[in-house]
């Protein structure tokens, strides 16, 4: 399969002379089609620095991130905001939804964004994936009337809007109860294998960590181990 | 268009501080037309009670005594903005009565031409506007002085010492006491009989123009050897020195009221701009560019700007239809191009305004917005 998500050393170091602080160190990996891993560390490790590196928010001090077989190193941020939208989604702890929208507008935002028409095909679509997270029929609510486990689903739809090669999730669960969190990561599973959608996680929890098929671990701003879930 | 709906959004989420920065851009506007109106229109008003019924520009003999051609109103009428010039012919009178005397500065000359520039059958308050031979028409303060009264034989001292009879046609209000006691008109040939003149012998050219501070230009134009050019505006430089005064007071305010609103706006938006931070980072995380998220600003801005100005303009023209019952002898009419220009300005200044939180939007990080919740 190919790498939809490649990290070739990358070195990410914030402030400058004694002040300055390196928050990731030399890290490469690759992260191929379709797969559902997690990255893991404890709080400080640079992990979240990680997760903004490949999620193109952020650009590396040193490195290089290759998203869809391009590299991003001398984009413009334009041209960075562009092969975002195209190419990821995000999904964070808190649900970032737009209190003033319905879910249906939040869903279709990243599309208006990126100027696509939102038609009967997109209509079709949000309607399709509110089903998928169990939350069907919910379009014409407005965002700021759903309960927090209806909106993180919402949140997780809008990510899967564009079809987006890989869905990058910050403590996706953080926010959430046990009974919700076990939710959302069979929702995530259940989207890997429908949609065949790849899934990079970033947590603290180990435990979530071990849900995922490989998990990658950050410490100290290093890549400390990177394995199969089956040797775990 | 995305932006848009946003900003209508944004706008609509916070009703409260939406009607009221609408307001505050109303009440700006409104003030702005409704000064601007009053000034104009007293102004005008000024204008006209000086001006208005009396000549504008005066071609008279340069020395005392001369008379000038009636063909100089012709030639004058040939300048584009003239609208009148009628040739007339003065002499002055004296009204006798017991130990009692009044003078009165008398006109003569054609009817139709006297009526173009005094308006004096609209301001016939008794009798009838009428100048046959013989006939003569005096003022209100005139007339209640000396007591005469529509059909009265009127008894004057000419110059030459003759005395002569007048019957009194109509009792005219030209809206000054001045002119109301001093004028009186009678016809061109009583004059020139009592002056002993020729055919082509007149006193003065009295001229009309269309827009009455063209005078000193048209004025200029009409000087010609042997002729004296009096200019209405050479002759009132303390009325239009204390015009211009009002204007620029009245600029002033206006210019203050600009900033006051241009202010409002300003913070109005820059705190929206601080309350949607986090909207605006979630926007920029899934794609939007700085400029499209400065758009939201712009377009908030001139949502308001336009909204506001429209009302402006109603609350503008309340005030101006509440002035109508006010106990002043002087109504304030809206000017359509002071409107237009209050509201182009109006427009223009919220969009000024919106340039500073326009900008602070493209400082807003969307990681720092994602990660702080």
């Amino acid at each position: 399969m190919a790498d939809v998500l490649v990290a070739d050393s990358i070195e990410k170091i914030y402030g400058e002379g004694d002040t300055a602080t390196r928050a990731l160190e030399a890290v490469s990996f690759e992260v191929a089609e379709g797969e559902f891993a997690s990255i893991v560390g404890q709080s400080g490790s640079g992990k979240s620095t990680l997760l903004n590196l490949l999620g193109l928010l952020d650009t590396p001090t040193s490195g290089a991130v290759t998203l869809a077989g391009q590299d991003t190193s001398g984009l413009s941020r334009r041209q960075r905001a562009r092969l975002r939208s195209d190419t990821i989604g995000f999904v964070f702890q808190f649900h970032h939804l737009l209190p003033e929208f319905t879910v249906f507008e939040n869903m279709t935002m990243p599309l208006r964004i990126s100027g696509q028409k939102v038609g009967d095909a997109e209509r079709k679509r949000v309607s399709e994936l509110l089903e998928l997270m169990g939350i069907g029929g919910l379009e014409k609510k407005n965002a700021n009337q759903l309960s927090g486990g209806q909106k993180q689903r919402v949140a997780i739809g809008r990510a899967l809007m564009k079809r987006p090669d890989i869905v990058l999730a910050d403590e996706p669960t953080g926010n959430l109860d046990t009974a919700n969190t076990d939710a959302v990561y069979e929702l995530f599973r259940s989207i890997n294998e429908e949609l065949g959608t790849g899934f990079l996680i970033v947590t603290h929890d180990r435990g979530v960590a071990e849900m995922t098929d490989r998990i990658l671990e950050v410490s100290d701003g290093k890549l400390v181990q990177d394995v199969r879930n089956d040797y775990v | 268009m995305l932006a848009l709906t946003i900003a209508f959004r944004f706008l609509r989420s916070q009703p409260g501080q939406t009607a009221l920065i609408i307001a505050g851009i109303g009440v700006g506007i409104a003030v702005q037309i409704f000064v601007g109106s009053l000034i104009t229109s007293l102004q005008d008003d000024l204008v006209d009670s000086t001006v208005g019924s009396s000549a504008h520009i005066t071609l008279l003999p340069e020395d005392d005594g001369e008379q000038i051609s009636g063909d100089l109103a012709e030639e004058a009428l040939r300048q584009p903005e003239v609208t009148t010039a009628i040739p007339v012919r003065r002499m002055s009178g004296l009204y006798v009565s017991g130990d009692q005397s009044t003078p009165l500065s008398i006109t003569g000359g054609d009817p139709e031409d006297i009526d173009s520039v005094y308006g004096l059958s609209e301001r016939i308050v008794d009798g009838e506007f009428a100048l046959e031979d013989g006939q003569i028409l005096v003022g209100t303060t005139f007339a209640d002085g000396a007591a005469t009264g529509i059909g009265d034989e009127l008894e004057l001292v000419l110059p030459n010492g003759e005395p002569a009879s007048f019957t009194v046609a109509g009792i005219f209000d030209l809206g000054a006491a001045a002119a109301n006691e001093r004028l009186a008109f009678v016809d061109a040939g009583s004059v020139g009989d009592a002056l002993g003149l020729g055919d082509d012998e007149y006193s003065a050219i009295e001229i009309q123009v269309a827009d009455v501070f063209t005078s000193t230009e048209v004025a200029q134009r009409l000087e010609s050897p042997g002729v004296e050019v009096v200019d209405w505006q050479a002759e009132n430089q303390e009325l239009l020195s204390g015009l211009a005064a009002q204007s620029g007071s009245s600029l002033m305010i206006q210019a203050f009221v600009l900033v006051a609103v241009a202010l409002g706006i300003a913070s109005t938006l820059a705190i929206s701009a601080v309350q949607k931070t986090r909207q605006i980072g979630i926007l920029k995380a899934m794609g939007m560019t700085d400029a499209a998220a400065g758009r939201i600003f712009l377009l908030q801005a001139l949502i308001l700007g336009v909204t506001g100005v429209a009302a402006g303009i109603g609350l503008g023209y309340l005030l101006i239809w509440g002035f109508s019952f006010a106990p002043v002898d002087f109504d304030v009419r809206p000017s359509p191009a002071l409107i237009a220009i209050s509201a182009a300005i109006g427009v223009a200044v919220a969009l000024a305004s919106s340039v500073i939180p326009s900008r602070s939007t493209s400082r807003v990080d969307p990681i720092e917005v994602i990660q702080g919740g």
